[in-house]
């Protein structure tokens, strides 16, 4: 569905990082973690698309959603400029988002960015761990320490917890039943592998470069396994969470 | 009452908007957001003999007022669009327009064989810049543009419709070419070739390099190649390239189009097609036009 959005926050989280927070009570109703909303920014031919932005908090008592983006372009940068109580013209939500599995040993592993969409799954099941890796700075610690059960911290910089990649802050994935990933193609494929050596079930959100959104420009396209064959699936429709073992990285 | 239809070298459309072939799907995606049967008619993603999976991601790049796309054709071959797809389409009361591309020109006739008179119309895709074979080679010269437009009007049985890319000399004899072949419409312009790169990793964004540029960008451009076109022939033409608002769309009809299709301008706002269709019949009202037949061409030089 497509609505106009009112701005009940939008602020600075960390440098280049921000938060937004909308009023949107019918697309809250359909709303589930991993799903994202597809932005207009503003009314002109330039930028002309749609963002596409992980919805990062679910607040069904005050029918508001939370995004988590960073400024890496026009887009986004605009985005920054806009002020509590501005409305913008939002889709959604788009995507499958993630299936949770509640009273089953989880972990939630991201980098940079990709850690927004993690939050809401920590704040849905009662017994998981998150790993998030950042370069430098950090954002939302906070939130996860206080719905997660552990919280493992990587910085590139060694700022904040261990030095190096979060990928090689894990000491024991098979602990763990199911896991919920979301950041860079590399860590992704890291953890594809730490995954697939235990038989730990893993599910992923791919990013892309994304058009319409809701499955008719066919440009944002991800070589999924089926059998022997692979297929360009949509990561606006057909995803963006896919179960890693299907996630052909290797293109 | 305002007489919105219009023919199209043999097609009656109830109304003159319709959707670009590659941006929008085979209608699905859209029929959430309103009820199909409103447009004029829908034009499918392009189709090819086989299944293609396309090329390599990245397939878009936003440019200025545009998007660059090389999707490369990626569809369930005409087949599986017989079987599965247009039964669907088949659902709402609109026209039905197959985009057919292939890469010798027995392809295409085996197509428009097989699409026989199951669809409305065939617009014969001879401009798509981002396959290796085939496509826009066919569309670049004016003997092979007559050539493939004789063999595979020899198949139609349904209204051909041939769709020019801009990326020649001279459009206005490349469209002689497809009337003198047996085209029955014209639809103009396709993508413009175009190619952007990352200062930072100093690649090309797309993983093909060069792609389609589309969107309010190339507008002029296809404003004028209609203009040119409909001066020089007279059969109908379907007018697009950056059309995301009434106003261009009247624009287009004013420079000699019959009717428009609305292309990128879906992936931005679903409902941009029904907008452009109430803003032309608002227009018409507003200047005590009869039909939209009265403003065809209807441009004071």
């Amino acid at each position: 569905m497509q609505r106009m959005c009112k701005i009940i926050e939008n602020r600075e989280l960390c440098r280049d990082v921000y938060e937004m927070r909308l009023e949107c009570p019918e697309i809250v109703q359909e709303s589930k973690p991993g799903q994202f909303l597809h932005i207009k920014i503003n009314k002109s031919a330039d930028p002309l698309l749609r963002r596409p932005i992980s919805i990062s908090r679910i607040y069904r008592d005050t029918g508001c959603i939370s995004i988590v983006y960073q400024c890496v372009g026009k887009g986004t940068e605009e985005m920054a400029a806009l002020k509590q109580g501005e409305y913008i013209d939002v889709i959604g939500p788009l995507g499958n988002g993630f299936t949770l599995f509640q009273r089953k040993k989880s972990a939630v592993i991201g980098g940079g960015i990709g850690i927004a969409p993690l939050l809401e799954i920590v704040a849905e099941l009662t017994d998981c761990d998150a790993y998030l890796g950042f370069r430098d700075n950090t954002f939302k610690l906070d939130e996860f320490a206080s719905a997660c059960k552990e919280l493992h911290i990587a910085t590139e910089d060694g700022s904040l917890g261990s030095r190096g990649n979060v990928t090689d802050i894990i000491k024991d994935i098979k602990k763990y039943e199911i896991v919920y990933a979301c950041g860079p193609k590399a860590m992704l494929k890291r953890i594809k592998e730490l995954c697939a050596e235990k038989n730990v079930k893993c599910f992923i959100s791919i990013e892309e470069r994304m058009g319409c959104g809701i499955g008719a420009c066919l440009v944002c396209a991800c070589k999924i396994k089926e059998g022997d064959a692979w297929h360009y699936k949509k990561v606006c429709t057909d995803g963006p969470v896919f179960e890693a073992s299907e996630v052909d990285f290797d293109d | 009452m305002i007489n919105m239809s219009v023919d199209i070298g043999g097609i009656n459309l109830k109304n003159p908007v319709l959707t670009a072939s590659g941006t929008f799907g085979f209608g699905r995606e859209y029929s959430g957001y309103y009820d199909l049967s409103k447009l004029g008619g829908i034009v499918v993603k392009g189709l090819t003999l086989e299944p293609r999976e396309g090329n390599k991601p990245p397939r878009i790049a936003e440019t200025p007022a545009g998007i660059l796309n090389s999707v490369g054709l990626q569809n369930p071959g005409v087949e599986y669009f017989i079987k599965k797809e247009l039964p669907f389409l088949r659902e709402f009361d609109t026209a039905v327009i197959a985009n057919i591309a292939g890469s010798t020109v027995e392809e295409y006739c085996i197509m428009a064989e097989k699409l026989g008179s199951l669809v409305d119309g065939i617009e014969l895709n001879i401009s798509c810049p981002n396959v290796k074979e085939g496509g826009a080679a066919f569309g670049v010269s004016a003997e092979s543009v007559y050539n493939i437009t004789r063999k595979v009007k020899e198949q139609c049985k349904v209204p051909l419709i041939v769709k020019l890319t801009p990326n020649v000399t001279d459009i206005k004899e490349i469209a002689v070419a497809a009337l003198e072949g047996g085209a029955d419409a014209l639809s103009l312009i396709n993508t413009l070739l175009g190619m952007a790169i990352d200062i930072n990793s100093r690649k090309p964004i797309l993983a093909n390099a060069v792609g389609g540029l589309s969107g309010p960008a190339i507008k002029p451009v296809a404003v004028r190649m209609v203009w040119q076109v409909a001066q020089a022939v007279n059969i109908p033409i379907i007018g697009m390239g950056g059309i995301a608002c009434w106003q261009d769309a009247i624009e287009f009809i004013l420079a000699g189009a019959d009717a428009v299709s609305v292309g990128t301008a879906n992936f931005v706002n679903p409902y941009a097609p029904m907008e452009i269709l109430e803003g032309i019949e608002n227009y018409l009202i507003n200047n005590q036009f009869g039909s939209i037949n009265e403003i065809k061409g209807n441009i004071r030089l």
